[in-house]
């Protein structure tokens, strides 16, 4: 069997996801679109928590080269931003998509609280599924797509993609219990691939609320295969943002959605206690910003008419007053300490303002730019953005 | 709130001795307290130390002082309701307050208050617990050779701190030539380097935590079930058995199905599993409680083994307060492909991917961790304005020297690695041997 490089395994891998799930755009504009707005959001978690100091602070630049030297001179920089509340990751992302504070689970047992922009978005204007999206890297993210209020809630949240977690339960499936086939039978591991694909897929990191489609079975052959190489190439460091990033890829050329969280997460690798892969994880997730704003350019659904919002969740703790890199529970300024970038259209283009903001206030500005209300929420629209 | 906190032996004595003024705090710190009491046949003599202080002190204040300082805690945990919870076991009562302040929205505010509650008392028994003429104390830490040390960026978080020493290696290469020469001979009974146990030291006094085992062969040879400990060693590679043995069985408990994050935490609390014998130097009870929480509560411990040196000197420190600590940091394995998704599970052979290690991203790491470790032993009472940092990487012929009770002004000539054991047992005030180097007068002069 030809092994493919990972690169490649993950081209083909998000492609065969996307084919099997994804409903074509094609058919998908049949129905109506009367409420879409022109505008598009692409808010992006610089996520997993990261501190100022390696990254937006002048000492940290070497760590964010596209940021610093090719998007920011493009957008806006708000260097002086803060998430309050607590500083976990589910909580400070959901202050992000509801404007509020969420004091819920850390663990992503309970949804939001307070009505998401997903929600606000598509009920205001009575959209489709399709038009809002959350592609995380995070395993905890299955609610991030919608409270559960009432008058909201499901049928009006956002689909939720946990690519990596997708990946991860079907191969562990296979592989990782004396009773799965290993990988030296593959011809028996792919069957057990297949097969836990074809078990509920809610479970293996999935919230589709445009659901029912079947897997065909080349594409399952081609799946397989994919993943197959996926987990015998150990050449280079593996990397769920990368999957995150090709999927939300994919959602964007076949759906081109109004509204999407992109929420990269490997910079969380820093748990372990190992600088080095964290600093790895800033760079790539620099590139994976950059490349993304590059796709978002390519495409004519989102050229000239989107706007890039790229944001830590929260910071992690300082070296002194603070646990230092590989932790964010101590409450101290490094790990509520972020920044900002905004590019894109409604963005002045070279401009900064030291004006501090809070993280709270992005979900404000993303109901302001999509046109829609968000009265009841803690933060402010970013007054420096043109609606 | 009255608890049901089981106690038994010296942590119920003080218990029953405090009982007035613990049902007077705050549920909280009441709770907080008394879980820490649970734990005391496994806190060592430091933290005992600290917990009888705590107590006097707080009784020693008048009500309405106490009153007073612990009212901030007192309206938060009002304002969340926590009066209310009815459960009586203090672990268990933790939790439900926990989850209580954050529905709520106030944990920030909580911490907060709990933390201006132990800055007025901290100082009180800093001053009783450390007074200013405690022994001396010292910490070395070594990069391993394979460790592909930058010489430009060498220590670079001290770049302002201590002084570097040049040193003349003689010709000292290799590992184990490098680590004889800088820690001295055996003791006399034949065990480990006399550096290490001073006569009169308790085995709790001087810690070697490495990612590897040279610092552990120095010690090799002696029977560690009929001799008794001399120190106390914790080796990352040499507990590989036992972290596989928590690791399957973590991934047991995991495929099984677990309720919450904390009902995990209390299973790997429960976990009975020990190292097999001769894997530590000193398999007290308390030490081998010790690790078992390290490898469980810290952040990659299980699977790092230089975040394992670090999280472990930094609980050392922290909790065993050892008067002399050497960590000796190693090469780490590269993260293989998809890690995440295998390391609680146990792949068959035949799955595994090739190890390969990462000599560049390791010496990134051990200069961030190594400085956490100072940054950390320089928070604590007990090291702060005593210690003699060294940090050595074998085969360089430089060093860095920290004093933290005064900053070193005089430049010092080069030393050999004997002036440098010298240096430690000067400043440790071991004894000599003849001929065996000089102690570098620039770092141990008054």
């Amino acid at each position: 069997m030809t092994t493919l490089r990972r690169r490649d395994a993950l081209r083909i891998i998000a492609a065969c996801m996307a084919d099997w799930w994804l409903p074509r755009r094609v058919s998908a504009q049949r129905t109506s679109e009367s409420g879409k707005p022109e505008r598009r959001v692409i808010v992006v978690t610089f996520g997993g928590g990261v501190r100022y100091e390696d990254t937006l602070a002048p000492e940290g630049w070497v760590n964010i080269p596209h940021l610093a030297s090719e998007l920011v001179p493009q957008g806006l920089v708000y260097p002086v931003a803060r998430h309050e509340g607590l500083t976990g990751h589910f909580n400070s992302t959901g202050a992000l998509v509801t404007g509020s504070r969420q004091n819920v689970d850390a663990y992503g047992s309970e949804a939001p609280v307070t009505p998401t922009i997903f929600e606000l978005f598509r009920k205001e204007r009575g959209l489709r599924p399709e038009e809002a999206w959350v592609i995380a890297t995070n395993k905890s993210f299955g609610l991030m797509g919608g409270s559960k209020l009432r008058s909201y809630g499901d049928p009006y949240s956002a689909n939720v993609v946990l690519p990596k977690q997708l990946l991860i339960s079907t191969i562990k499936a296979a592989v990782s219990t004396e009773a799965g086939p290993g990988v030296e039978d593959r011809q028996a591991l792919a069957e057990r691939m297949m097969l836990a694909l074809d078990e509920g897929y809610e479970g293996f990191g999935w919230r589709v609320f445009d659901s029912g489609r079947a897997l065909g079975a080349e594409l399952k052959a081609s799946l397989g295969k994919s993943l197959l190489d996926y987990f015998n190439d150990p050449a280079a460091p593996t990397s769920g943002d990368e999957l995150t990033f090709f999927m939300t890829k994919e959602i964007m050329n076949r759906l081109a959605p109004s509204l999407l969280l992109v929420n990269f997460w490997d910079i969380d690798i820093a748990h372990y206690g190992a600088y080095s892969l964290y600093l790895d994880a800033i760079r790539r997730t620099d590139r994976l910003v950059h490349e993304l704003w590059q796709h978002a350019q390519s495409l004519p659904e989102y050229r000239d008419r989107t706007t890039l919002l790229v944001v830590p969740e929260m910071g992690r703790d300082s070296d002194v007053a603070g646990n230092g890199f590989a932790n964010h529970r101590s409450g101290d300024e490094s790990c509520r300490r972020v920044w900002l970038v905004a590019l894109g259209a409604g963005v002045p283009k070279g401009a900064g303002t030291e004006r501090p903001i809070r993280t709270m206030d992005v979900a404000p500005t993303v109901a302001r730019i999509l046109g829609f209300k968000m009265a009841d929420c803690e933060g402010r629209p970013l007054t420096e953005l043109a609606f | 709130m009255q608890f049901n906190a089981s106690l038994t032996g010296d942590a119920a004595v003080l218990a029953r001795e405090h009982g007035e003024m613990l049902a007077r705090l705050p549920a909280t710190v009441h709770a907080f307290i008394l879980v820490e009491l649970q734990k005391w046949p496994t806190l060592f003599g430091a933290e005992q130390r600290y917990q009888r202080a705590l107590l006097a002190h707080l009784s020693g204040l008048a009500r309405r002082e106490l009153d007073q300082a612990a009212s901030g805690i007192g309206r938060i945990e009002a304002d969340a309701a926590i009066n209310r919870l009815g459960e009586r076991n203090p672990a268990r009562f933790q939790d439900e307050s926990q989850a209580l302040l954050r529905k709520r929205g106030l944990n920030v505010t909580w911490r907060e208050a709990i933390d201006r509650f132990f800055q007025n008392i901290d100082p009180v028994l800093e001053a009783h617990l450390y007074p200013d003429d405690a022994p001396r104390r010292l910490i070395v830490q070594l990069y391993a050779s394979g460790i592909a040390v930058r010489r430009a960026k060498l220590w670079g978080r001290f770049a302002r701190r201590g002084v570097r020493v040049p040193l003349n290696l003689e010709g000292v290469s290799g590992t184990d030539a490098f680590l004889r020469a800088l820690f001295g001979p055996r003791a006399s009974d034949g065990r480990a380097p006399a550096i290490f146990a001073p006569t009169g030291t308790a085995p709790l006094d001087a810690w070697l935590i490495e990612a590897h085992e040279a610092l552990h062969a120095l010690c090799d040879g002696t029977d560690t079930e009929t001799v008794p400990a001399t120190l106390t060693g914790v080796s990352y590679d040499r507990l590989r058995a036992y972290r596989d043995d928590l690791t399957r069985t973590l991934n047991r408990k995991i495929q099984s199905g677990v309720e919450s994050p904390q009902a995990f935490a209390a299973y790997a609390r429960s976990l009975q599993i020990v190292p097999s014998a001769g894997t530590l130097p000193n398999a007290a009870d308390v030490v081998l409680a010790f690790v078992r929480d390290v490898l469980l509560t810290g952040n990659g411990t299980l699977f790092m083994n230089n975040t394992f040196v670090e999280w472990t000197a930094i609980q050392a420190l922290r909790r065993a307060q050892p008067r002399m600590l050497v960590t000796r940091y190693g090469v780490r394995d590269r993260l293989k492909p998809f890690s995440s998704m295998v390391l609680f599970s146990q792949p068959r052979a035949s799955d595994r991917v090739p190890i390969a290690q990462d000599p560049d991203g390791s010496f990134i790491d051990v200069e961030q961790l190594s400085y956490y470790v100072w940054l950390n032993a320089e928070k604590n009472p007990a090291y702060r304005n005593k210690t003699l940092y060294l940090f050595l990487a074998e085969d360089v012929d430089e060093m860095l020297a920290i004093r933290s009770d005064l900053p070193v002004t005089k430049p010092p000539a080069a030393a050999r690695l004997s002036d440098v054991y010298a240096t430690m047992a000067h400043w440790l005030g071991a004894p000599l041997q003849d001929g065996l180097g000089r102690p570098i007068d620039a770092l141990v002069g008054p």
